[in-house]
């Protein structure tokens, strides 16, 4: 009924099509499975949230240049008129972004003493408003009182004695303990600097995206006087457009001895850091489009060739008896020999390329049903392949048999 | 047996119709053995393409085997050649890439008979052409003769009714010629029925019955002198224009 013996003979007499089909789906299916594991990976990566309110919030930058700007004063100042400003849920100095690629980090550590290794974390600087402003969640211990706040001249090096960490950061500091009990212990800065951990909160993300600790941060209660400001302001939803150039122009014109610049949204933000990402994503899946297609074509090629030079002997088989059915049949179970084949080939190229990536770029290890899923797609790509040139047997003539030389 | 009543056949291309058959009657009792000869062009190939249900007819009316088959669709076909009746071709149309065995196997596995039974009727019909020996063999090992020996060991290996024949010698020497059609002689006493298409007059002259084609109808030429005489005119004719 299948015929799959004599088609296997046939093949066997005909094989360099065949073969080179099987590489080219060989080929394809390691590339696809490879590529659709990389954009996988990617879109895990894409998909992670940074914890604060992305959709409605945006920074901008006060830099002050005349000689007698007082920076405490207008800081004081701004931060009085953006919380007063209708739209804005809270608005907070930072001094720097989550995962926009710039920022500050420091070591923790546990024990006093520069023989002692730390953890790294990344330092985001705020007042008593941080957590509102950022929307991040305090589930261990107190906020910081406005009293906890100082100010932090630009060649200073020391640091407050009380920091909120992430629960990532407690995990990674105390791994024996449950995240609650890390609250009140005292960790180290600077290998000597003891420093109280006042609070834990949910989730916020380090400002580099590429960091394999991006969820280790730490809050430090504190105001900057680095002549230049950055200012994170969070809006009710929906109304960051609305509110980001009326900020602007707001703190424009309360101050003449500065100047306002790059109002930037945290969506821009997101978009911006992430790009490369999305490129790689776009490019691999044009590669997979454009592979898949040159492949179905070959088989198409490889089979209508394959169907003209046997016209006499369909025609010879349909007058022997084979229905039409019988020559579809035929021609596919050929493609699904040779694609099993190519698969196969395809499975082992797909895990060693793997292999290579893996320790060339330390990509992760494909998962194991990426293999029957890729070998399946390519076995279902080459029978709608050879569907048509099969079609097209099917209807060659019976009377072939007698009507050609 | 086999009855055609009036078969019309017209080929139509663009604007030309060409009357393959027309009118074509003929009667063919079980266990006969017809050789069919007649100018080239005359419809001989499309009466045994009718007859052997590879195309379709016009007009007119066909049963064979007690069964009308002018409404068979293109399944039922396949099923009715592939049971009934058994062809043999000019240029052998053996499968270049199967060797013997796996030709003559090509009809019994549309058939659906079991490998037990398939071996055994391929090593049986291989073994009555005398090639039993080169099974493994591919038909470009063979000379033209064992060739088409082959292909009747294809066409009675599912024991068929009917043997169709298109100038089954037309491409072999004298010698192998006759030793074909000794072999189709030794088939037809068996039983089979035989309708063959032949330009070759001592051929014909061996069948039981002789009909000759003209312009798509049917002659009967009951005596065989006859017809030689009007073969050798038209190939002269042939020759001459
Ligand atoms: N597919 C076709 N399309 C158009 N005309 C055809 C086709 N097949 C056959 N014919 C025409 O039908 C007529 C009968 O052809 P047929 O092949 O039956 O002749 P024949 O007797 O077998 O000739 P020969 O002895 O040369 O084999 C011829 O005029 C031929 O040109
Ligand atoms: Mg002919």
């Amino acid at each position: 009924m299948w015929e799959i013996g004599p088609i296997l003979r046939a093949l066997m007499r005909n094989k360099v099509g065949a073969v080179l089909i099987a590489i080219q789906m060989a080929v394809t299916m390691c590339i696809i499975v490879n590529a659709v594991h990389i954009i996988v990976e990617r879109k895990a990566l894409m998909a992670r949230e940074s914890g604060i309110d992305e959709a409605n919030s945006f920074y901008i930058t006060s830099t002050g240049f005349a000689p007698d700007f007082n920076e405490q004063v207008t800081v004081q100042e701004d931060l009085d008129m953006l919380r007063r400003l209708p739209g804005v849920v809270s608005a907070i100095q930072i001094n720097a972004i989550p995962i926009s690629g710039g920022g500050w980090s420091q070591g923790l550590q546990t024990e006093p003493g520069a023989e002692h290794d730390g953890a790294y974390t990344a330092v985001y600087m705020v007042d008593e408003q941080g957590l509102k402003a950022l929307d991040v969640e305090l589930i261990a211990g107190e906020n910081f009182s406005p009293t906890d706040v100082r100010w932090r001249e630009r060649s200073q090096s020391d640091w407050p004695d009380q920091t909120i960490i992430t629960k990532a950061m407690a995990e990674n500091l105390f791994p024996d303990l449950p995240y609650q009990e890390v609250v009140g212990k005292t960790v180290y800065i600077n290998d000597i600097e003891p420093i109280i951990i006042k609070g834990i909160i949910d989730k916020l993300q380090a400002p580099w995206i590429g960091w394999d600790i991006l969820e280790n941060s730490m809050l430090s209660p504190e105001k900057t006087l680095f002549s230049s400001s950055r200012y994170l302001i969070r809006t009710e939803p929906g109304r960051m457009n609305e509110l980001m150039p009326q900020v602007e122009e707001m703190l424009a014109e309360s101050n003449k001895g500065r100047i306002i610049r790059d109002p930037t949204s945290m969506p821009d933000t997101r978009e911006r850091s992430y790009r490369s990402h999305g490129a790689m994503i776009k490019m691999l899946t044009v590669v997979m489009v454009v592979l898949t297609l040159v492949t179905a074509l070959g088989i198409v090629g490889l089979a209508s060739f394959s169907v003209n030079r046997r016209r006499k002997q369909i025609g010879t088989r349909r007058a022997l008896g084979a229905s039409q059915g019988a020559i579809l049949r035929y021609f596919m179970v050929e493609n699904f020999l040779i694609s099993s084949v190519g698969v196969l080939l395809g499975a082992a190229l797909t895990v060693g390329l793997n292999i290579y990536l893996v320790q060339a770029f330390s990509l992760a290890r494909i998962e194991w049903y990426y293999l029957p899923l890729g070998m399946a797609i390519l076995w279902m790509v080459g029978q709608l392949a050879v569907l048509g040139p099969a079609k097209r047997a099917a209807d060659i003539a019976p009377a072939t048999a007698t009507r050609t030389v | 047996m086999l009855t055609m009543n009036n078969i019309t056949k017209v080929f139509r291309t663009d604007l030309v119709q060409t009357y393959a058959l027309r009118e074509f009657n003929l009667n063919v009792g079980e266990g006969e053995f017809v050789a069919v000869t007649g100018p080239s062009g005359s419809g001989k190939t499309t009466f045994l393409n009718i007859a052997g249900l590879l195309e379709t007819f016009d007009g007119g009316s066909y049963s064979l085997d007690g069964e009308d088959v002018s409404h068979l669709n293109d399944k039922a076909r396949s099923r009715f050649r592939n049971e009934k009746i058994g062809f043999i071709f000019q240029s052998f149309n053996l499968i270049p890439d199967l060797n013997l065995f796996d030709n003559v196997d090509v009809p019994l596995r549309y058939r659906g008979f079991n490998s037990s039974e398939r071996k055994r009727r391929i090593e049986q019909s291989l073994e009555m052409v005398g090639l039993a020996n080169r099974m493994k063999h591919l038909p470009s090992q063979l000379s033209g003769g064992q060739q088409q020996r082959v292909a009747i060991a294809r066409a009675l290996a599912g024991e068929p009714r009917f043997l169709l024949a298109d100038e089954p010698t037309g491409n072999l020497d004298t010698k192998m010629a006759h030793s074909v059609m000794d072999l189709l002689k030794d088939i037809n006493e068996k039983g089979t029925t035989i309708v063959m298409v032949t330009h070759d007059p001592s051929l014909a002259k061996q069948a039981k019955r002789n009909i000759y084609v003209r312009d798509g109808r049917v002659s009967e030429l009951h005596e065989v002198a006859a017809f030689a005489e009007e073969e050798s005119q038209t190939t002269a004719k042939a020759s001459n224009g």
